[in-house]
């Protein structure tokens, strides 16, 4: 196979600058997603359908509806509408956190909601109120069992974040666009970038063993 | 857990060491296996006596660069379209054009075995030709810039210090890329001239730079938005369109002639008013032939 290693070194400042912007998005995203998405899951958890709604309104569009276009309309119609022209960074971090918004709000609820009722009740009968009760007792059993599920979600996240070259957020996919451009050549700007990919997860994958280890 | 914790991590290592080797291999056996096959049916075809009219040539197009060639509903359409029909008709071959995207037309026809060529206002560069050959060029064309209305911008050398959006991979993405600096982050590369225009509506750029035929397009059917079209040409030189063909490939001995032929004999003239409304001047064009 001619693969041209030459081209990889050229575009390799390049590349390794946007790792860091991926590298950025996801930490951002990562965050600001699970924030919103705790107010989501519990949102997703209130017992009248009337205040439910919007919740499981957000839930179903985010999740039924193709990233691709998200970004599109982040980018074109959201962000322009705030903050006057668009901006790359600005729109990639909003529809990303978004997006896992949603994700991570069912990972919430179901986090909580996998603990037996029983806990709670116990809980309860000790005399603990239900804020005690939902912190000292349900979440920290809810939170062992989010993590494999958040350590989905985050590394899909990262992936997902190659998606932001489509408005030309300078990320690592965009670098390998840019590449392929000039050579006309396919294979060495995606395997580079898949490999850049995979080295990215795979630590994020190790340190989330750890982390599942420890709790 | 604490016992296979060690063999666990061990395992992880070879898995992930066999899944990069498999790729690697499969990635090359592709190549491989596609230059094998299409040698081999090179050799099939000049056996049989070079019964050209049998084969059915096909084209591989992105079929997303309006009035070039594009999708209208479920047919494509285009400059580039009835120029090949012509051109095809002239060679007495059978052919087909489909559209298959930018990406798996540079690799299919790079392989050369699905499609022998692609189509699809492919601009002639020595880098690409390192990869592909090409054929006589068919098309000049030029990078226009469009700005709004108003705007202070009057040639290429005032975009130096401006946001610029273009299509990537695209020669206006090549030039701007050399008067700006690849890595500068005030040239954003978009997926398509269509994003990249949308981008300039909504104030993310200062201007478009791209294929002269798509910025007026753009501007004409746009009218509402304001639009103006700079040239440059000290900056902007001529550029010339070739068909992709694969390294090495047969089908440029039998097709140059053909495209050369069209060109003369008129019929090029009549594809060009039917598309443009003008008639062309042909003499950049028959000097770099």
């Amino acid at each position: 196979m001619d693969f041209n290693f030459d081209i990889i070194w050229g575009y390799f400042p390049l590349f390794l600058r946007g790792t860091l912007y991926t590298i950025g998005f996801s930490i951002a995203s990562i965050i600001l997603g699970s924030i919103l998405g705790l107010g989501i899951g519990f949102g997703r958890m209130l017992k009248s359908p009337l205040w439910r709604w919007p919740f499981d309104a957000y839930v179903n569009i985010f999740r039924g509806t193709p990233l691709y276009v998200q970004i599109l309309i982040v980018h074109f119609g959201v962000v322009p509408f705030f903050y006057g022209s668009t901006n790359a960074l600005i729109s990639g971090v909003v529809a990303l956190s978004l997006n896992s918004a949603a994700y991570a709000g069912e990972i919430f609820r179901a986090g909580i909601q996998s603990v037996d009722s029983g806990q709670r009740e116990a809980a309860l009968s000790l005399g603990m109120t239900r804020g005690q009760s939902m912190r000292f007792v349900v979440l920290p059993q809810a939170i062992k069992r989010m993590v494999p599920a958040f350590g989905n979600e985050f590394i899909v996240l990262v992936k997902d974040s190659s998606l932001l070259a489509l408005v030309a957020a300078p990320e690592i996919m965009y670098w390998g666009n840019t590449m392929k451009g000039q050579y006309m050549r396919i294979w060495e700007p995606y395997l580079t970038a898949a490999v850049i990919y995979f080295i990215l997860t795979y630590s994020l994958n190790k340190l989330l063993g750890y982390i599942e280890r420890r709790m | 857990m604490e016992t296979r914790k060690g063999t666990k991590t061990r395992n992880k290592w070879i898995l992930s060491a066999l899944i990069a080797i498999l790729v690697l291999a499969i990635a090359g056996c592709g190549s491989d296996n596609a230059n094998n096959a299409s040698s081999a049916s090179n050799a099939g075809s000049t056996n049989s006596g070079g019964s050209a009219a049998e084969t059915v040539v096909k084209f591989a197009s992105d079929a997303s660069y309006a009035p070039m060639e594009y999708m209208d509903k479920d047919t494509i359409k285009g400059f580039d379209i009835d120029f090949i029909a012509a051109v095809m008709e002239e060679a007495g071959m059978k052919y087909e054009v489909v559209n298959t995207g930018w990406d798996t037309m540079l690799e299919s026809v790079k392989q050369g075995t699905e499609y022998q060529a692609g189509l699809s206002s492919v601009s002639i560069t020595d880098d690409r030709q390192q990869t592909y050959d090409f054929s006589v060029p068919y098309f000049e064309s030029t990078n226009m810039i469009m700005v709004k209305e108003g705007s202070d911008i009057k040639s290429a050398l005032d975009l130096k210090d401006k946001t610029v959006a273009v299509q990537t991979a695209t020669t206006a993405d090549e030039l701007m890329s050399k008067i700006m600096g690849v890595g500068n982050t005030k040239l954003k590369r978009f997926d398509s001239n269509t994003v990249a225009m949308m981008e300039l509506d909504n104030g993310g750029a200062d201007a478009v730079v791209a294929d002269i035929a798509i910025v007026r397009e753009y501007i004409k059917n746009n009218p509402k938005m304001k639009l103006v079209g700079i040239t440059d040409t000290p900056n902007f030189g001529s550029e010339f369109y070739g068909i992709l063909y694969p390294k090495g490939s047969e089908l440029k001995a039998k097709l140059d002639p053909a495209i050369q032929k069209v060109i003369e004999n008129g019929k090029y003239e009549e594809i060009y008013k039917k598309w443009f409304g003008e008639a062309p001047d042909l003499t950049n064009l028959k000097n770099a032939q």
